[in-house]
C-alpha cells in the first residue's frame, strides 16, 4: 500500500529542484536530455502502477505509449484536429486499450501475464508498421506541438516545453498517488497480496485490474503524445518491444513499488545511456552489467536500496525530534 | 438461509462429496464434524464456490447460487475464513480489515476516494476488532502477529464483510486449547442473527457453540442432528474414537 515517508518526500524535492535548476539554465543538449528523462519518468510512472503495486508486470507500455503518438500524429496533423483536443483523444485511446488488455490478461499471472501484454503489444507494432495510414518504416513527421500562446507560453521553445513536460509529470505523479490512494488503488494492492481473499470478499477482481491497467494506459499515452511532440518525428519503433522492457528495465533499476524510485530510474538511465555512449557504442553492456548488480543484490532497485538502508532511520530521527520539540515548547508557554 | 441439495463432487475416482444436503437457518449455529479427509473443506469450497459440484445446488436465502461466481455469492452475504490462513500479509491488521469492508461498503471500487479513510469503513473496522479481540493489534502487520491472533483475523476479515451467513473452516486449528475455548466465547458473543457454519476439529469444543451438528466422513452426511443427540450416538463414537483419532 502506497505510503509517503520523510525520505520519499526528500527525495521528491530533491529532484523536482534539480529538474527545475535544470530546466531554467541548461543550455539545449541539456534541456534534449532533460525532457527525455521527463517523458521516460511519466511512462514508467505508468508501469510502475500496475507492475509495482498490481503484480502486473506488463510488457506492453512502451507499445501504449506508441498508440498514444500516432493517435495524437493522426488526429492533429491527419485530421486536423486541434492539439488540445488531439492530446485528449490520443489519451482517451491508450484508455481505452489498456483497459481491454487488462480486462483480457486479468486471469492470467507471471510469466502467462508477461507474455500476453508482450503479444498485445506486438500486435499494435506489426499493425502500425504494416498500414499505410501510419507511413509505414518511414514513420510520420510534421507533428505539432501544443500550442500554449493564449497564456503567452511558446513551446516551441525547447526550455518551455521542458517546464511543460516537468509539470505535467508533477501533475502525473500526483495522479498515480490518489489513484494509489484511492478505493480502487487499496484494493488493487489487496489483490496483490492475496487475489483469492479479494474475490472471497466480493470483489470483482477483473475490473479491478482493467480499471487500473486504463488508468496507467491513459498515463503511458500522455507520455507517447509528449514523445511525439518533443521529437516531431515518430516511426512504428516507438511500439517496439524493446521501449516496454526499457521502461521495465527503469521500473525495476529505481525500485519497483516506490513511485519515487522509477523517477530516480528514469533519470539515471537517461543519464548513463548519454554518458556511455559517448565512450562508449557497448553502453548497453553497463547498463546490463549495473541491472544485473541490482537484481542480484536483491535490493529493491537504487531507491529501494537508499530506502532500505536509511529510511526507518530517518524516520526515527524525524519522529524523535518532534517529540523533543513539544515539551520545550510546553516551557515555553509556561 | 443456506442450503444444499444433492451436492456432489468427485476428484478423478476420489468420491470428496456424497449427495450432501444441508439446511440452516437463520441464526442457526451449526458445526461440521469428520476426520481428516472427510471433504469438510472441499464442501465449503462448493458452497462459496471456489469449486463447481459435479450435481446438486447451493441456495443462499432462498435463491439457486449454483451459477453464481465466487464473488458474486459474497456480495449476497456469504463469507468464508480458510483453514489456512488466507491474509493480506504485507499489510496491517487494520487494512486488512479495511480491504474487506470497503468491499461491503461500496467504496471498494471509488476512484475518488479513500476506502480505508471513510468513516463507515472504519466504523466496520473497529467493530470487527472489538468483536474478535483485535484492538491491541491494529496497526501491527501480519508478519508482527503471533499465529493465534492471525487465526483471529482470519476470521475477523470474513466477519468485516457483514455477512449474513459466515463459514469458517476450523479457525483454531493450530492453537492451544486455551485459546480455542477463548475463540469459542467469542463465537457465541457474534450477533444471534447471523448464520454460523463451522468446521470443528474437536468435538468437545464444538458443544460450546453449536445449535446443531452435522457430521461428514468420506464425504457423506453420517449425522446430522442436536448436540445431545451426537454425545450420545455410537456411530459418531466409532468415527470419533476410530480412524477420526488417528487421522
Ligand atoms: N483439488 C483437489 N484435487 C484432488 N483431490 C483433492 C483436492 N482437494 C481435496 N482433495 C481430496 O479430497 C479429500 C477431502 O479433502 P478436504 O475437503 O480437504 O478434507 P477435510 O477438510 O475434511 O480434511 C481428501 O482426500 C483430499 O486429498
Ligand atoms: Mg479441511
Amino acid at each position: 500500500m502506497f505510503r509517503h515517508n520523510t525520505l520519499r518526500y526528500a527525495v521528491l524535492i530533491f529532484l523536482a529542484g534539480a529538474a527545475l535548476f535544470q530546466a531554467l539554465t541548461a543550455g539545449y543538449f541539456g534541456l534534449e536530455i532533460l525532457t527525455e528523462i521527463l517523458v521516460l519518468a511519466i511512462l514508467v510512472l505508468a508501469l510502475d502502477i500496475v507492475a509495482g503495486f498490481g503484480g502486473m508486470v506488463s510488457l506492453c507500455h512502451g507499445a501504449l505509449a506508441g498508440v498514444g503518438a500516432y493517435a495524437y500524429a493522426l488526429l492533429s496533423a491527419k485530421a486536423g484536429i486541434a492539439p488540445p483536443v488531439a492530446m485528449a483523444g490520443a489519451v482517451a485511446v491508450t484508455g481505452a486499450a489498456g483497459w481491454i488488455i487488462g480486462a483480457v490478461c486479468s486471469r492470467s499471472h507471471g510469466i502467462y501475464f508477461i507474455m500476453a501484454t508482450l503479444a498485445f503489444g506486438q500486435m499494435a507494432y506489426s499493425y502500425v508498421f504494416e498500414a499505410p495510414v501510419f507511413g509505414g518504416d518511414d514513420g510520420l513527421g510534421g507533428i505539432e506541438r501544443l500550442d500554449l500562446s493564449l497564456i503567452g507560453l511558446d513551446l516551441n521553445d525547447s526550455r518551455t516545453f521542458a517546464l511543460f513536460c516537468l509539470a505535467l509529470l508533477g501533475a502525473v505523479y500526483g495522479a498515480a498517488v490518489l489513484i494509489l490512494r484511492s478505493g480502487l488503488g487499496r484494493s488493487l494492492s489487496g489483490v496483490m497480496h492475496n487475489e483469492q481473499r479479494m474475490r472471497a470478499l466480493g470483489l470483482t477482481v477483473w475490473r479491478v485490474k482493467a480499471d487500473v491497467f486504463g488508468l496507467s494506459g491513459m498515463i503511458a499515452g500522455l507520455a507517447g503524445v509528449l514523445a511525439a511532440q518533443h521529437v516531431m518525428f515518430i516511426s512504428p519503433g516507438l511500439l517496439g518491444w524493446t521501449v516496454s522492457g526499457e521502461a521495465l528495465v527503469v521500473v525495476i533499476l529505481g525500485g519497483l513499488g516506490t513511485l519515487v524510485g522509477p523517477l530516480v530510474g528514469a533519470a539515471a538511465f537517461v543519464v548513463l545511456k548519454h554518458e556511455l555512449s559517448a565512450v562508449t557504442t557497448y553502453w548497453h553492456l553497463v547498463v546490463g552489467v549495473i541491472l544485473i548488480a541490482v537484481v542480484i543484490s536483491r535490493a529493491n532497485g537504487i531507491f529501494g536500496w537508499v530506502e532500505a538502508r536509511w529510511g526507518a532511520r530517518i524516520e526515527r530521527r524525524v519522529a524523535d525530534a518532534t517529540r523533543k520539540q513539544q515539551p520545550g515548547e510546553v516551557a515555553r508557554d509556561a | 438461509m443456506l442450503e444444499t441439495r444433492n451436492l456432489d463432487k468427485s476428484f478423478g475416482a476420489v468420491h470428496v462429496t456424497r449427495n450432501v444436503s444441508l439446511k440452516l437457518e437463520r441464526g442457526e449455529r451449526r458445526v461440521i464434524l469428520g476426520p481428516n479427509g472427510a471433504g469438510k473443506t472441499t464442501l465449503f469450497n462448493q458452497l462459496v464456490g471456489e469449486l463447481t459440484p459435479d450435481s446438486g445446488s447451493v441456495h443462499l436465502a432462498g435463491e439457486d447460487v449454483t451459477a453464481l461466481p465466487v464473488a458474486k455469492r459474497a456480495r449476497r452475504g456469504l463469507s468464508r475464513s480458510y483453514q489456512k490462513n488466507t491474509l493480506f500479509d504485507g499489510l496491517t491488521v487494520e487494512e486488512n480489515l479495511g480491504l474487506a469492508a470497503a468491499v461491503h461498503t461500496g467504496h471498494a471500487t471509488q476512484l475518488w476516494s479513500d476506502s480505508l479513510a471513510k468513516s463507515e469503513v472504519r466504523e466496520i473496522v473497529a467493530e470487527v476488532a472489538e468483536q474478535v479481540n483485535l484492538m491491541p493489534f491494529l496497526h501491527a502487520k501480519v508478519s508482527e502477529i503471533s499465529y493465534g491472533v492471525r487465526r483471529q483475523l482470519e476470521v475477523g476479515v470474513a466477519l468485516a464483510t457483514r455477512p449474513l451467513v459466515l463459514l469458517m473452516d476450523e479457525p483454531t486449528s493450530g492453537v492451544g486449547p486455551e485459546m480455542s475455548k477463548g475463540f469459542h466465547d467469542l463465537l457465541n458473543n457474534l450477533p444471534r442473527d447471523l448464520t454460523m457454519l463451522i468446521i470443528e476439529h474437536d468435538m468437545d469444543l464444538a458443544f460450546d457453540v453449536a445449535d446443531t451438528i452435522t457430521v461428514l466422513n468420506y464425504g457423506e452426511v453420517v449425522f446430522d442432528g442436536l448436540p445431545e443427540e451426537a454425545r450420545g450416538s455410537t456411530l459418531l463414537k466409532e468415527i470419533y474414537l476410530g480412524s477420526w483419532e488417528n487421522a
